[in-house]
């Protein structure tokens, strides 16, 4: 019985010091602090990557390109907006010794990317991928949004409702999992202020056509239409609702309706159009206006939500690490759970250790037409919720 | 009334998409993948045209002859070398197609989303049965309406037409009788072209223009090309007609089952007329 135990506590010494050797070895070894970049560079998302790589670029350079004092690295790898080359990829880069995973843009594939980073114990930050599912209490240990949720986007939505005093909504929601969730979120809060749902129709996921829905939506008498859709879909509903005008005597909304880049894509249709938004550059206050100086200096545009909020979340991650002075992956995540970032860009961000959602103000926006050096078509900051608004304790 | 003529404007749209697939199916026996790459490349000519001039009727009268010049170079260079060969060659070759197509879009207007404005003269709804149809959709089933006609009128009763049906049912026969079939073969995968840029150039005002913007209509294309029956014209008006109508009711009554009835009307046809509504031994228009 003896050597039994022996041998058992033997080779659990034995197997726990190999599973641990990885990340001593990089504690010890590291001669420069890797980042495993899994973003879309092709495919749907392919834009929003792009993207979110300057803003990440220059949250490294603005620190001369050093993290505990070794020089940043980033291994770019485009997951084609699909979940499984997004793991393939990660998985390599993390047996190279990779510190660090950043991304991905859909929630499908950063969904996908949490389950390895809980597996292999490493640090993930997330800054656009918009799920509920993805901070969740007591969820994945090592991996933290920096970004907006869906929930917070829909509570402001039902807060814009209010404001605006609308009675009779009419819903459009793209067919997939997430625009259900905040629909049915959207429809309980709506019921709770008093205000009908008096229509919604599922479209599928690309659709190319909504004229049948918005003929159902004029000849109703909704005066808000709600959007629940982001991306192709969103844009293509706009563009087709402004060719019968439904815009004029009813306010279009949505959670993720219209950025500069769609109210871009979707043209004069937009005008009018009330979204969520994620980030945005006319934000004033000292460390957005010296982001986008820097970001305009080295790229002679003006950064979108994507740039932004992926400059944002990961300058707050670097500051952390170095703060701890230690190559202790523990030591970095407990440190994030529990951190406070005052001068991010969209003012006040507190890491909620509880789900590793970071707790911020909500950005509410109407498309207008730009001025001076603007864009054509630009949001314009119409509200700021405060956080408590928009989440609950945990 | 108003949802007939909203299901006329999605059957002609769908049509105009997927007339150049059967067309070059029908007269030269190739499954196009690049279909759905072409009508990208469509709109982003459309969208430079529109851009350079100012004028949407510029682009839908330019766009069309650059992809359909494209289409014949691409005939010439590739396609011809694998006629005689197995399909597989003909799928991997238009497979390979979309990505030299896709990347070099990226390449030359990068990976921003365009947009193509309605044209002035039709940006105004019009009041028809009740409904604010846009004066855009009445001129797309007017476009799309003519253009079906032109193509059956081609095909099925001029003298070209009996030369593309010869050169396409025995082309051995048609040599001897001092056809050029290679040239009518470049000539029929650059109308296919054509047809699939025209369908990207009218379709540009009522969507955003982007790279994937080809996968999401070549299934469409598919389903009406083996709904109506591979290669036939008068097939895909029909199929074009019943699918576009479906989904206009479908959209009215029941929006989450359009996709469901789509599918069964495939699955119907595939069941019950394996070659599609419309095949009959010979026919090609």
């Amino acid at each position: 019985m003896k050597r039994r135990k022996f041998l058992y506590n033997a080779g659990a010494t034995a197997m726990v010091s190999t599973l641990s050797a990885p990340k001593i070895l990089r504690a010890q070894s590291a001669e420069e602090f890797h980042i495993a970049a899994i973003l879309s560079f092709s495919g749907p998302y392919g834009l929003i990557g792009n993207d979110m790589r300057k803003g990440a670029e220059l949250a490294v350079a603005e620190r001369g390109g050093m993290v505990l004092g070794k020089p940043v690295r980033f291994s770019w790898e485009d997951d084609e907006t699909k979940p499984q080359p997004a793991v393939q990829k990660a998985t390599r880069l993390l047996s190279e010794g990779a510190h660090m995973m950043f991304g991905a843009v859909s929630s499908a594939s950063t969904l996908a990317l949490q389950s390895l980073s809980t597996q292999r114990k490493v640090p993930h930050l997330i800054t656009i991928s918009a799920d509920d599912a993805i901070t969740k209490r007591d969820g994945p240990p090592y991996s933290f949004r920096t970004s907006n949720t869906l929930g917070m986007e829909v509570k402001m939505t039902m807060e814009f409702v209010k404001k605006r005093g609308l009675k009779k909504i009419y819903a459009v929601t793209a067919d997939y999992q997430a625009t259900r969730s905040a629909l049915e979120e959207f429809s309980a809060m709506a019921k709770e202020a008093g205000v009908e749902i008096v229509g919604n129709d599922y479209a599928p996921l690309g659709n190319r056509d909504f004229s049948v829905i918005i003929d159902k939506m004029a000849k109703s008498d909704a005066d808000g239409i709600v959007v629940v859709a982001t991306g192709n879909d969103g844009i293509t509903f706009v563009k087709q609702a402004g060719q019968v005008e439904l815009g004029k005597d009813r306010v279009i909304f949505g959670p993720v309706l219209q950025d500069d880049i769609f109210a871009a894509a979707t043209g004069p249709a937009a005008l009018g159009v009330n979204s969520g938004v994620r980030y945005h550059y006319s934000l004033d206050n000292p460390t957005n206006n010296a982001f986008v100086k820097g970001y305009q200096d080295t790229h002679d545009a003006l950064p979108s939500a994507f740039a932004g909020e992926a400059y944002d979340g990961l300058r707050w991650w670097l500051d952390v690490v170095d703060k701890t002075g230690s190559w202790d992956v523990d030591a970095w995540t407990e440190a994030f759970a529990n951190s406070v970032y005052e001068d991010s860009v969209e003012g006040r961000k507190e890491m909620r250790a509880c789900d590793h959602q970071a707790s911020q103000v909500g950005l509410w926006g109407e498309v207008v037409k730009g001025e001076a050096s603007m864009p054509e078509l630009t949001m314009k900051i119409t509200d700021i919720f405060p956080a408590d608004r928009l989440f609950s304790s945990c | 009334m108003s949802t007939i003529i909203i299901g006329l404007s999605l059957s002609f749209l769908l049509f105009l998409l997927s007339a150049g697939l059967t067309l070059i199916f029908g007269m030269l026996g190739v499954i196009n993948f690049a279909h759905g790459a072409l009508y990208m490349l469509g709109a982003y000519v459309s969208f430079q045209v529109v851009q350079t001039t100012g004028s949407f009727w510029m682009g839908l009268l330019i766009a069309p002859l650059i992809v359909a010049a494209f289409g014949a170079l691409i005939e010439m260079a590739a396609l011809k070398r694998v006629y005689s060969r197995d399909h597989i060659f003909q799928l991997l070759l238009t497979f390979g197609l979309i990505l030299v197509i896709d990347d070099a879009t990226k390449l030359i207007w990068g990976l921003d989303y365009k947009q193509v404005p309605t044209p002035a003269l039709l940006t105004a709804p019009i009041k028809l049965f009740g409904s604010h149809i846009p004066a855009y959709r009445l001129f797309v089933i007017a476009f799309g309406a003519a253009v079906s006609l032109a193509l059956f009128l081609i095909l099925d009763r001029s003298k070209w037409g009996m030369i593309i049906r010869a050169a396409s049912s025995d082309p051995d026969m048609a040599r001897t009788l001092g056809i050029d079939v290679n040239r009518v073969r470049t000539g029929v995968f650059a109308l296919g072209s054509l047809l699939a840029a025209l369908g990207g150039a009218i379709t540009a005002p009522l969507v955003p223009i982007e790279l994937g913007m080809g996968f999401s209509v070549i299934i469409d294309c598919f389903v009406v090309v083996i709904i109506g029956g591979l290669g036939n014209i008068r097939g895909a008006i029909f199929a074009s007609l019943l699918l576009g109508m479906t989904r206009a009711i479908g959209y009215t009554y029941a929006t989450e089952w359009v996709e469901l009835m789509t599918f069964v009307l495939l699955i119907g046809t595939l069941m019950f007329r394996p070659a599609g509504l419309f095949s009959t031994k010979g026919r090609a228009a």
